[in-house]
Formats: C-alpha cells, structure tokens, sequence
C-alpha cells in the first residue's frame, strides 16, 4: 500500500472534490473536508503504528521517475526525523478543520485551500526528492495567501502579502541553494539521501554560500532573528484554525529543513556556523520572550511566545548531539500541540466577547471553569511544566547544548523565566481576581466552550498531557534516526 | 515494605485526579479519598521508621524502572530511600493528614471545596515524589510542580485580588531561584554523567569529581533552595503567600515544601561538603536569613506573616546549620518544626477562622473564647522559641552548637536570633490571646473551632511537646538520619552543655521580656516604635526587598518595551517594509528607465531600422541588369581582396 501517497493525496482528492460541489451545499462541504482530513488523520496514525522504531532507515519508501531528463523523481518516504510531525500535521489540520467550522464566509473556498494546504505540507516532511520537497513547499504558500488574504482580521491583505513575498523571498534563496547541490553532483542528483553521501565532500566555500542559501529560505519559515517580523502579523490576522497551522506546522517546516539538509549535506558549513547560530537560539529565546512580555492582545502574546519555542529548538539544535536533536524534534511536536491549542483558546474567547485585549478581561476563573483549566494547564505546559509535554522537550535542549554551550544556555534559562512572567500575568489579567461585569451580558451558555471547541482542542490537552507522563510515546520514534544523524555529521 | 514505597506518590497522583473528576460523587466530595489515602502513607512512613529502628530494613534502598532514553542516555523512575527519606516521608505524610482532616472544617462550605482537595493530593503526591526519587530529574520535575501547587492554592480565592498577586509573586520568585537550580542540575549532569542520586553520591564519595565542578555545581543547585526555602533575598514570596488558606499555609509554607530546598542540599550533601565555598554559602545564607526574617516578624501586625517571617527565620537556621557541617542537626529542626509550625498556623488558622481577621490589633483576650486554641498555640510557641523542654529546644540547641563549632561568627546569627524569636512570639501570643478584646464586635463574634479542627491540633501539640525529647533519647533520629563523610573545614571543640544552658536562659528571658512588655507595658514598644521609627519603616518594608525586585520587574518591562517598539518600528517597518520601498521604488525607477530609456531605444532602433529600410529600398529597383551588376561588383571585390590577402 502506497501509505505515504494516501497520507499525502487525500487531501488534495479532498480539495478537488470540494470544487465539484456547489458552494450552497455547506454541510456537504464540511463534511466531505472533515472526512479528508479524518481519513488521513488515520492513515497517519497507521503510519505511527505500523512505523520501525528500531531502525533509522527511511521507511514506507515509493519512488517513480518524475522527469527523467533531470534525474528527478517522485521520492518519498519517513524516518524518525519525519513520522511525529507527519501524524502532528494530520492531526492538527483535522481539528483545525472542526473548529473551522464556524467559517460562514466562502466556506467552499476555505476548505479547498485547506486541504491543499494539508496536502503541501505532509509533502513537504515526506519529500526524499528535493525538487519534490521545492515544489510541495511552494505548494504550501498559495493557501495559506488566500487563507490569511481572504478570512483574515482587519489588516489581512497587508499581512497575507507580507507573508506571501517574503517566504517567496526566502525560498528563491534556497531554490539557488538547490540548484547549487544539484549542479555539485555526480551525477546530478536531487535525491537528498543521495547528497548526504555525496554532499560532505564540497569544499568548504561553496559549503558556507550553499548553507547561507538555504539557511535564508528556511531561517525565515522558523523564523529566526531578525527574519521573524511576519509571524507576529500573519499569526493574529489569520483566522483561528490557520493560526494553528501556521505556528503548529509551518514553523517547523523550517526545523524540519535544516535537520534534514543542511546539517547533513553540509557537514563542513554547518560546523563553520554554529557559533552564529547558537546566538541566534540565544536571541530568539530572550528577545521573543521579551517581546511577547510587552504584548496587550492576547493571541500575538502566543505568536511572540512561537519565536521563544523556536529559540529553544534551535539551542537544542546548536548543541551538535543526540540529546540535543532528540529535544529539538521533541520541540517541534511538543509546541505543535501546545501552542496549536493555545490558538484555539484564544479563538474560542474571541469568538465570545470579540476582542482578545489582555486588560479586557477579568475574572473569568470564576464563570468558565473549563475553559479557565484548559488555559492554565496549557499555559503551564508552555512555560515547561514537568508532568507535561513541553518540560521534557525543552529540559532535553538545555541539556544537550549545554555541554558544548554552557554559558550562553545560562543565559538562555532567563527565557523560563519571562515566558513564566508573562503568561502568568495574562493568567491573572484575565481569569482572577474579580468578575469583569462587563461581559456579564453574555449568558453562561454562551460562555461555555461547545462541542465543536472541546472536540477540537481536548485531543491536543490530551496528547501535552500524555507525552509530558510518556515522552517514549514519541522519543522513542525519534531517537535511533537521531543518533544515527548525529553519526553521520561526526564522521 | 520498601519496595511499596512507590505507591505513596502514585496513590496520591491518582487520587488527586479522581477527586478532581468525579469527586461530586465521593463521600465528603472527595475529600474522603485524599485523607484515606494520607493516612495510608502515614501509617506506611511509620511502619517504615518502626523497622529501620528496629534495624530491620537495607538502606540505602534503591529500585527504578526505565522512563525514556534520550542519546545515550536513560531517564529512569525510581525510588532511593534511606534514613533521610523515612524521616522526611512521616513528616509529609503526618502533617498532609492532619492538615486534610483540619481543613474540612475549616474550608466548609466553600463553592470549590472539590478542587482544595484535588489541590492538596497533588502537592502531597509532588512532594512525596520529591522525596523518594532516585534521580535528580524526577527531583527537579516534582520541586516544580510543588511550586505549581503552591502557586494554585496561594491563589486559591483568587477572586481577591491580593492573592491572585501573591500567587503569581511566589512562582516568580521561586522561579528566578530555579534557573540557577536548572544550570547547576545540568552541570552536576556533565560532572557525573548521571542524573541518579546514588552514583552521584557516590562518585562525589570518591572523588570523581573536581571540587570546583562540585562547588559551582552546588551553588546554582542551592539558588534553587534560596527560592523555594525563602532564603535571603527571595524571602519575599512567603509573607505573601499567607494570602492563601490557613491549612496550605501549615502544610506548604511551613512544614513541607519550604523545607524542600534543605532536603535538597541534605540529599546531595555528599556534593555539598566537596567545597569549603559552598558549604559557607550555604551557612551564611541560612544565617543572614535567620537573623533578617527574625527583625521582620518584630514589627508584623499580621499573625499569619508573623508565623511566615518566623518559617523563614527556622529555615534559616536549617540551612544555617547543614552549612555548618550540622547535617543531623539541621534535618532535626527540620522535623520539629514541621510539627510546631503546623501547629502555629493551624491554631493561627483557627483563630482567623474565629475573628475573620488576620491583624493581630483586632484580637485579644481571646483566650478566654477558644481556651483549645489557646492552649495549643502556647505549646507550639514554647517549642519554637526553644524552651526547655519542647521539641525546638532540642534540635535548636544542636544547631547553636554546630554553628558555635564552625565559627563564632555563626553562632552570634544564630544565637540573636534565638533571643529575636522568643521575643516576637511572646509579643503575637499576648496581642493575640491575651490583654484585652481590641476588637470587641470581633471578639464576641469569636467561638471555639469545631473537634474536626481542634483534634489536629491537639495532635501536633503532643508532637510539638515530646518530639524533640523523644526523638533525642538513644539517638534515635541521629541514627536515622547521619551523613558520614570528610568536612572540607575543622570543627572547633565547644562545650555542648553550655550552649544549651545559654540557649535555655536566653529563649526564657526573652519570652518573659517580650510577654511583660506586650501585657503589662504595652505602651514602651508603641513609643519605642514611634522613636525608631525609622528602623520600623524599614523592617516594615522589609529591608527594601521587595522594591528592589519590584525595580528589576519595571526594567524588564521596560526592557521589553522599547525591544517591542524596535521590533515593530525599526526591524519590521524600517528593515523589512523598508525593503519593501525600497525595492518598489526601484521597481519604479525601472519602469521610468524602461519607459524613457530602453523603450526609446527600441523606438529609436526602430526608426533607425525604417530610415536604413527607407534608404535601402531605393537599391531595390526590380530591374534584374542593377542586380547582375551588384554580383558582379561583389564577386569583383572579393576576388580582388583574396589576391591581396593571398
């Protein structure tokens, strides 16, 4: 059974036949998205199940000659590197998709690209092909334009075409940087394994210019200092179910690039840049937190805390070591889910009283116990609370960079710190002290999270829950891909 | 038994989950399953202790299951059990029992009655599994979620606003302490290549590792200990943690979690006594603290804060004495003053549950309404102030003794405080309970607690009363609970006896000074505050502490501020949408080079290549002769240049 192309054409089946029904057929159309993103959600899960966690080769391969005459293929397959964030994706668009539903605006529309949106990205983290891997990361833009450009907040087209040109911008870069391995090749290849045998013998020069290529298309996806002024806007314009995306998966795109090429095609470079890229992990982590200290609105508090969550990625990327790696993938799912939910609450607050302005609020702990407990727990789970997901994740990044790093991960510890700060203070801000009578006017019904909500974001508490208790649950996917990563690179 | 110790923390968790789900159906909504299983570890902690006097137990016992691997490496979940921890399970699990029974009276009818004990068993579980882990990642991970307990029940009317305040201060602070906790945990990592307390005890037994790594190692892990046991100078979290229920102030903020951060250097001691330097760290902390808390009870009108500054002043000492080579005696103060500071905030509890009101000015007399309470307070004051023979004089005397073998120096913190303590406990026990009623709506109001909250304290009171002589006789707790290693400094011979004889003397004339002036004078420390009142105010303001920190929180806001407006100002609408206009200006300069320049080169070729045509058209005559003698002219001059050339 070809698992990785079902888990990848679903989607876009679904996409396509989303344009066959007429656009009054709303219920038509939820359902048959809800069904797509469903179906794939259980072959991903499949996936999970039926993946060998004991070897660090690439798994449930398929590859078919694409375009001969350039040596490209249809090539994909997952390691340990890749299978989490597969499953993260499907999971995180199928509730997404439910929470989405109550987009009232061209809902035929939002779910085409939705889906599309699905599809690019599960291509992306299964491409062994890297013109395969170009063409489905460029296939993530498009929607993700009109997703923000279309259902968006008040200044959408601004922050859609923000985003748009800029990733465009960086992924120019890293188009030259593929065409430059491409070219490097004997025989031409872009076939990634192939290059992480070959690419270790590229001098050292055309090493750096390739990674700093690359770097700039992939340093922008994370975003990494000072290329992450889009996030901020593009994350509090974008509708609630895309903000989840956009922070849940697309970010990690960026990780995910880096891990898989640069560090292990260009061995030489990346050992030249570490000390560049350490501090910006360090940047990232203290200026996000920082800066998200000084945010009123609610949902761009969460956007600046993503810069933070990708600084510790990074650090835990600097640190060149199994333990490190293990942290960083861990990081990418971990925040996938936490700040994926943290999106939904803050839509699910929006919804109800329209506005997300932090000194708004006041007292909520006291009428919306669930919501409030869903808010702590998830919260906490981000500041890194032990006993849930995002502890074990970031304990491993400080603890892998701090052999080779150890004052700039002293440094980096402060980050804890503000990020407990800040979102201590929304907590207090918005749910104690005493009951802000202004929304006394929306009645308990309304205040209470519906099943749409809880069906959306109670998988996710769930999972944060799950792997802060058993982080196996994922680590043990991760780590034989990850040592034998860190073998490749030391060899 | 041993291998059942895993349980305790389990069970807990557990419970602390289902009183939260389905505690609507439970007997006493779930308050029920928390005690039953409290007083399950209590009797297990008990029967534990029983055997290991008996001799009947191995210790160090040690058993761990895998948790996950990262690398090379395992995380494991396990247990570690020795001397240390039997004496500190029994007092986590005594005093969590007694604190669950006492707060079913006192949190009755309170609309979140559920989540208080859901609250309760998980900070039990927490702290149970801090106690008995095997690793220091597990450790670390329960100190934190302790701190999360913590932070839930300080605020657990967070309707009020100063408690949400309180809350969210404690976990800051305590959090600031444990960043130095995290790095010196990953240091103490690279030194030992293990998380697992054995092998790191044991690794620093042989000297494994450097004294330096050992000592640096140390001293972060002990800022951690400086937050969660309210050393100096992040003290100030505790007072304010009084904003929380009286209960959670006995069982957290007295007896169990600020006692954490001693356990945590008891454990790793081995580590500590590798380095003269952390060890002085260590003492001197605990001594500063003890003396500076002590002042600031002297001028407290609140009678829980009074208790909470006292806490920190006994932790002090603690810490005080383990710096001081005093390994016994301070985990012995440890355990008495679990017992008497329960007692102390139990019976504060029952009287602020009485008056509704926590300034000691609104009270009085109040002996005479809740004689129980009365009673009780007075012996939890007597052992902590250190009268012979309650249990504080006991284990305080050893620590004077410790403190006066290490150094002088030491012993003159330790020894002002005593005097300091004695003193400020007299004066809350007469403002509070006797004198006249100053309130007297509040006093006739006032009533005796109800048996459900007496009969806790009538049990730490026996506790208070016998422990420390009981626990001194043959050594009992000595033998429990000893660390054999090398003192990295010599200790000086002192006559023990004549540290206790001053110790006595001076907690009784302390005492009586402080009761004579509160009840018979009251009017000398009213003018004496009026002539000092500079000193006042500034133990009022606890010596600027809280301004201090407060001014690092409005820099970092500030900080973050101006960070914010050059990540909005300059790098995105400057740096980035700078680009931006930039290039569409430059897009627009192509456009008018486009249009002016290249367009009219390509019209200019164009008129150029018309004229040239319009010029050439006139050779094209149709006629075929021109044609022929076009050739023929050709054909001529090419035959003409390959002669010359050839």
């Amino acid at each position: 059974m070809p698992l990785l192309s079902l888990i990848v054409f679903v989607p876009l089946a679904g996409a396509l036949a989303i344009l066959a029904i007429p656009k009054t057929k709303i219920k038509t159309i939820q359902g048959l998205a809800l069904a797509a993103s469903a179906v794939c959600m259980i072959f991903s899960g499949y996936l999970y199940y039926a993946f060998d966690k004991t070897t660090a080769a690439m798994q449930f391969i398929e590859k078919t000659a694409w375009i001969p005459a350039f040596n490209i293929n249809y090539s994909v397959g997952v390691d340990g590197l890749s299978v989490a964030i597969v499953a993260l994706t499907a999971l995180l668009t199928l509730v997404s998709i439910i929470y989405s539903f109550n987009i009232t605006l061209r809902v035929k529309e939002f779910f085409f690209w939705f889906l599309l949106l699905e599809g690019g990205m599960l291509g992306v983290f299964v491409s062994l092909d890297f013109f395969l891997f170009y063409v489905f990361w460029e296939l993530t833009l498009v929607p993700m334009y009109f997703l923000i450009g279309v259902w968006g907040g008040p200044q959408k087209e601004y922050a859609a075409i923000k985003f748009f040109v800029y990733t465009l911008f960086g992924s120019l870069f890293m188009l030259l940087g593929i065409l430059a391995l491409y070219f490097n090749s004997t025989p031409h290849t872009f076939d990634m394994l192939e290059l992480v045998n070959q690419g270790g013998m590229l001098a050292l020069n055309l090493q750096i210019w390739i990674f700093l290529a690359l770097y700039l298309g992939f340093a922008i996806k994370i975003p990494a200092f000072p290329f992450h002024t889009w996030l901020p806007l593009a994350h509090v314009e974008a509708p609630t179910g895309v903000s989840v995306i956009l922070a849940g998966i697309l970010l990690k795109m960026g990780i995910y690039g880096i891990l898989r090429v640069s560090f292990p095609v260009l061995p030489l470079a990346t050992a030249w840049f570490m000390p560049f890229f350490i501090v910006i992990a360090v940047i990232n982590i203290i200026y996000g937190s920082l800066v998200a200290m000084a945010q009123k609105d609610l949902k761009k508090m969460v956007a600046y805390s993503s810069i933070n969550h990708m600084g510790y990625c990074m650090l835990g990327m600097a640190a060149m070591t199994a333990i490190g790696f293990n942290g960083a993938v861990l990081q990418m799912i971990t925040h996938g889910l936490i700040t994926g939910s943290l999106f939904l609450l803050v839509g699910v607050i929006y919804d109800r009283a329209h506005t997300r302005d932090i000194a708004a609020f006041g007292g909520l702990g006291v009428r919306l116990p669930v919501y409030t407990g869903l808010m702590v727990i998830q919260v906490m789970a981000s500041l890194g609370l032990p006993g849930l997901a995002g502890f074990v994740s970031e304990f491993l990044c400080f603890l892998g960079a701090f052999e080779a790093w150890p004052y700039y991960v002293a440094v980096s510890a402060i980050g804890i710190l503000i990020t407990a700060a800040f979102f201590l203070r929304m907590i207090e801000k918005v749910f104690l002290g005493p009951f802000n009578e202004k929304w006394a006017g929306l009645s308990d019904m309304n205040l209470h999270m519906n099943l749409r909500e809880l069906a959306a974001i109670l998988p996710l508490a769930v999972l944060t829950l799950v792997i802060g208790l058993w982080p196996r649950f994922c680590l043990d996917l991760i780590d034989p891909t990850i040592t034998y990563l860190v073998g490749m690179l030391n060899r | 038994m041993l291998e059942y110790v895993f349980i305790l923390p389990l069970l807990s968790f557990a419970v602390a989950g289902i009183i939260l789900a389905f505690g609507k159906w439970l007997p006493g909504k779930g308050a029920s399953a928390g005690i039953a299983v409290a007083a399950w570890g209590f009797v297990q902690a008990l029967f534990m202790f029983v055997k290991a006097m008996r001799g009947g137990l191995t210790l160090p016992y040690e058993a761990s299951i895998p948790w996950f691997s990262f690398g090379p490496h395992q995380a494991t979940l396990g247990v570690y059990v020795d001397g240390l921890t039997i004496a500190m399970l029994i007092v986590v699990t005594a005093v969590s029992l007694l604190v669950q029974i006492y707060s079913l009276g006192y949190m009755r009818g309170d609309p979140r009655f559920k989540r208080y004990y859901s609250y309760l068993s998980l900070f039990t579980a927490s702290m149970l599994g801090l106690t008995v882990s095997d690793n220091m990642l597990v450790f670390f991970m329960c100190w934190e979620l302790v701190g999360v307990c913590s932070y839930l029940l300080i605020g657990f009317w967070f309707e009020k606003p100063s408690a949400a305040y309180a809350g969210k201060k404690a976990f800051i602070t305590t959090k600031l302490g444990d960043l130095g906790f995290l790095v010196g945990l990953l240091s103490l990592f690279y030194c030992t290549g293990t998380f697992r307390i054995s092998q790191i005890l044991e690794l620093a037994h042989i000297g494994f590792i450097p004294p330096a790594a050992a000592g640096a190692a140390a001293i972060l892990l002990f800022l951690g200990a400086v937050g969660k046991s309210a050393q100096f100078p992040l003290l100030i979290w505790l007072p304010d943690a009084m904003e929380g229920p009286s209960p959670v102030s006995a069982l957290i903020h007295a007896a169990t979690m600020v006692a954490a951060g001693v356990y945590m250097v008891a454990r790793l001691y081995a580590v500590y006594i590798l380095s003269p330097a952390a060890m002085d760290t260590v003492a001197w902390t605990g001594a500063i603290t003890a003396f500076t808390a002590a002042s600031m009870a002297l001028v407290c009108f609140d009678l829980k804060r009074v208790l909470a500054f006292s806490t920190v002043s006994q932790l002090g000492y603690m810490m005080l004495a383990l710096g001081a080579g005093g390994f016994t005696a301070g985990l012995f103060h440890l355990t008495t003053h679990a017992y008497f500071k329960a007692l102390l905030f139990l019976a504060a509890g029952s009287v602020i549950h009485a008056v509704h009101s926590n300034d000691m000015r609104e009270m009085g007399a109040l002996k005479n309404k809740m004689p129980i309470t009365y009673i009780t307070f007075l012996l939890g004051t007597l052992a902590l102030v250190g009268i012979p023979p309650f249990a504080g004089f006991f284990s305080k005397d050893e620590i004077l003794a410790a403190a006066l073998a290490r150094s002088p120096y030491l012993y003159a913190f330790g020894a002002v405080t005593a005097a300091l303590t004695a003193f400020y406990m007299a004066r809350a026990l007469v403002m509070t309970f006797h004198g006249t009623p100053k309130d007297p709506g509040k006093y006739n109001h006032a009533h005796e607690s109800p048996p459900v909250m007496t009969g806790p304290l009538i049990l730490l009171a026996a506790a208070s009363v016998v422990s420390g002589w009981a626990l001194s006789r043959h050594e009992i707790f000595a033998r429990l609970v000893n660390f054999e290693g090398v003192l990295p400094f010599e200790l000086r011979h002192i006559s023990h006896g004549a540290v206790a004889l001053y110790a006595g003397i001076t907690a009784v004339l302390s005492m009586g000074l402080g009761a004579w002036l509160y009840k018979a004078r009251p009017g000398i420390p009213a003018m004496l505050r009026g002539k000092f009142a500079a000193i006042a105010a500034l133990l009022d303001r606890r010596y600027g502490l809280d301004a201090f920190f407060l001014k690092i929180v409005a820099v970092s806001d500030s900080l973050s501020a101006v960070l914010f407006s050059f990540d909005f100002n300059f790098l995105d609408a400057i740096a980035i949408d700078g680009w931006a206009w930039l290039t569409e200006k430059f897009s627009r300069l192509q456009r008018w080079f486009d249009d002016n320049i290249v367009d009219a080169a390509v019209d200019a070729t164009g008129t150029v290549t018309l004229f040239a045509g319009r010029l050439t058209r006139r050779a094209q005559t149709g006629l075929v002769q021109n044609y022929l003698f076009f050739v023929a002219a050709a054909v001529s001059i090419f035959a003409a240049m390959a002669f010359a050339t050839g």
